[in-house]
């Protein structure tokens, strides 16, 4: 697909909306307008022009450049999930309290680290005790989904300060599972 | 012929057996653990008996639990399909000794075939070529060491009871034999309830090709050709063919002559897969026998006009195996291609969850064997298979042509699969030349991200969404607006004189 072409010039702007989304947890840009029956859509430098039609609540269809692309769309609270060519994206409106879950660690403050499962899944071993010493990718807990070992690792050097989980537990990616201090430097 | 049928499974090897028992007007039961209520296998059988909580451990693979739903529903016999009980032989035995049918091999020639250790010993003993490896499982440390030493690293820890790559390592050096072990030996318990595994040499860059095999309970046996499944994951095969493109009719008869030997030597009956590994000169090994259906069984059935599943049924329930060897031609080729539920963006990790949307692709030569729906919850206990996508074609180029095109056809929504890695996959030239060996994904697809087009796509994708917040919040003919947000301060919701383009 090049269809987006560079900027074209001419054609005096209508009224434009503009999004901010986070796709796949990455924010974009995007405005949009409608020239004559034609769709607009504009990212930086990069256009597309498209007659699109809607075919069923979870269908579009594009047309450019010669090409018809079916979209396909379905909306779960916040985020829409989107196919093009066979490919899927999550897409939500940016919004400064959404995070990015599902990313492992996470830095609490300089000190301290907690420890995400990065699916859901259910504890099967957990490695280590509280108050133990750890070093960097050492395996702390392994988290089982779909039958499937996942071993999730420490990414510091330091200290299990608590562990928030049990042999057995269903967790999801946003509770933390272990808190990782990071060892006070040896006067 | 049987008058009902329970099927000891889940997903779409379930929904693959209830279809066969409709068709051959056998009355078919379900069996579902709780989490598994409003799965599709459940919806479709006659009848559908709860048989314990969410881990298989506790339900699927509970033998007593799975007899008793037969018992007081009258099934005179069981379909395991693949995973689970299916090549459990003392499930097997259980079944015989209570005058329930298993659909599947007589329990001691699974007993011997499922003991990869035992059945290695038999094919020896038989004059079939076999990998190096440990003739006995072991649980000494000593004598693991000892064996790889002697076999040479790398080796590969396998588990006895394995099949679908659980429980299998591959090991460089010594260090990393014990931890390579014991999560061997984890998952192999987890997997199958039995934690012995043993060791054998990793041959590098085989191929992996299978010949399908159909024996009736007399003894006569026929091979329904090849099955190449080199493509593979974690030692977990996700796209699969036939013919091989390996195979001249030469090796291909020699093959089939030595899976039929094979299982003749284990005295096995209904169908089953002799799996071989074929290195780089065209050598070829016993690797093990898979005493169950396949996943990957459609394509034997594209190509050879055979349905395997109502073999198995024929057979179980005593009826002659009727095909000849000399009427099996297959005839076209054919492409499967796994559709899981996890994430290639991130290293493959599962994605269970909700599937907000679903459209199963459809088209000449194209079938699609499905365990879900659109608005079923995936979930986190089991295998992330969610269908199958099977294209038969009269030539191999075709047959990737359409498989290509069928995959960006198919569409789920809501949580993270396969399919266009797949997709990548399929259109990549070393897989398209027929090049492909079991390195081939760890090769050119040590990770999987952005690939041309990507930016476009995903511009294509934000245009959407936006088209569609701009016709919910101004909602100009027609569109309900199903989630329409509150009063918010949008910039869109000033954008009164929005219309839908296109309407020519």
């Amino acid at each position: 697909m090049d269809d987006f072409g560079p900027l074209a010039g001419g054609g005096r702007d209508m009224s434009v909306a503009v999004f901010d989304f986070l796709l796949d947890g990455n924010p974009r840009k995007i405005s949009v307008e409608t020239r004559d029956g034609i769709f607009v859509a504009r990212e930086g430098e990069r256009v597309l022009e498209a007659e699109v039609r809607r075919i069923t609540a979870n269908e579009l269809q594009f047309r450019f450049g010669g090409r018809s692309v079916r979209v396909y769309l379905a909306r779960d609270g916040e985020r829409t999930f989107v196919s093009v060519d066979g490919r899927e994206f999550a897409v939500s409106e940016s919004r400064p309290e959404i995070g990015r879950p599902g990313e492992g660690d996470e830095k609490t403050a300089e000190t301290s680290f907690r420890v995400r499962s990065p699916m859901p899944g259910k504890v099967t071993k957990i490695a280590v005790v509280e108050g133990e010493e750890v070093r960097k990718n050492q395996t702390l807990v392994i988290v089982e989904a779909m039958k499937m070992e996942n071993e999730i690792k420490t990414a510091i050097d330091g200290v299990v300060k608590k562990i928030h989980v049990a042999v057995g537990d269903l967790v999801d990616s946003e509770r933390p599972l272990i808190e990782v201090e990071k060892k006070s430097p040896s006067p | 012929m049987f008058g009902k049928i329970l099927i000891a499974n889940r997903g779409e090897i379930a929904v693959r057996v209830i279809k066969a028992c409709r068709e051959m007007g056998i009355g078919s039961v379900a069996v579902y653990s709780e989490v598994d209520a409003a799965g599709l296998h459940v919806r479709l059988a006659d009848e559908a008996v709860p048989v314990g909580p969410p881990p298989a451990a506790e339900s699927y693979l509970d033998m007593d639990r799975i007899l008793e739903a037969a018992r007081v529903t009258g099934a005179e016999a069981i379909h395991p399909g693949y995973g689970f009980l299916s090549e459990n032989a003392a499930f097997a035995r259980l079944c015989e000794e209570r005058g329930v049918v298993f659909i599947g091999p007589n329990s001691k020639a699974l007993e011997l075939v499922g003991d990869k250790v035992r059945a290695r010993q038999t094919m020896e003993k038989a004059g079939i070529p076999t990998v190096p490896g440990m003739t006995s499982v072991s649980t000494s440390l000593e004598e693991f060491r000892a064996a790889a030493r002697a076999l040479g690293y790398p080796v590969m820890v396998k588990a006895s009871a394995g099949g679908g790559g659980k429980g299998m390592r591959i090991v460089c050096d010594e260090d990393g034999l014990v931890p390579a072990l014991e999560a061997g030996r984890r998952e192999a318990k987890s997997a199958f309830g039995d934690d012995s595994v043993y060791l054998e040499k990793y041959i590098e860059e085989p191929r992996h090709v299978e010949f399908q095999v159909l024996a009736d309970n007399r003894g006569h046996t026929v091979h329904l050709s090849e099955r190449e499944c080199s493509i593979q994951r974690r030692h977990q095969k996700i796209v699969e063919e036939t013919p091989s493109p390996a195979l001249d009719p030469e090796l291909r008869a020699r093959m089939g002559e030595t899976a039929v030997r094979a299982m003749r030597a284990a005295g096995y009956n209904n169908a089953g897969t002799v799996e071989f590994l074929l290195d780089k000169d065209r050598h070829f090994y016993f690797l093990e026998v898979n005493a169950r259906i396949q996943v990957e069984h459609p394509v034997t059935e594209l190509t050879t006009g055979v349905d395997l599943v109502r073999q198995q049924i024929l057979i179980a329930s005593g009826a002659d195996l009727s095909l000849r060897q000399e009427d099996l031609l297959p005839r076209g080729h054919a492409i499967e291609c796994r559709i899981y539920a996890e994430d290639p963006k991130t290293n493959f990790l599962p994605s269970p969850g909700r599937i907000a949307f679903l459209r199963e692709p459809k088209g000449p030569g194209i079938r699609f064997d499905s365990g879900v729906y659109e608005g079923f919850e995936v979930p986190v206990y089991y295998d992330p298979i969610l269908a199958k996508l099977i294209v038969w074609a009269e030539d191999r180029e075709a047959a990737l042509r359409r498989m290509s095109a069928a995959l960006d056809d198919c569409v789920i929504l809501g949580i993270h699969t396969t399919a266009g890695f797949l997709k990548d996959v399929v259109d990549h030239p070393e897989f398209r030349a027929g090049r492909a060996t079991t390195s081939f994904i760890g090769k050119f697809f040590p990770s999987w991200g952005r690939g041309d087009g990507e930016e476009d796509r995903e511009r294509l994708a934000l245009a959407a969404v936006a088209y569609e917040a701009l016709a919910r919040t101004s909602g100009p003919k027609g569109w309900p607006g199903r989630d329409r947000k509150k009063d918010r301060a949008t910039p869109w919701t000033t954008l009164g004189r929005w219309r839908a383009g296109g309407e020519t």
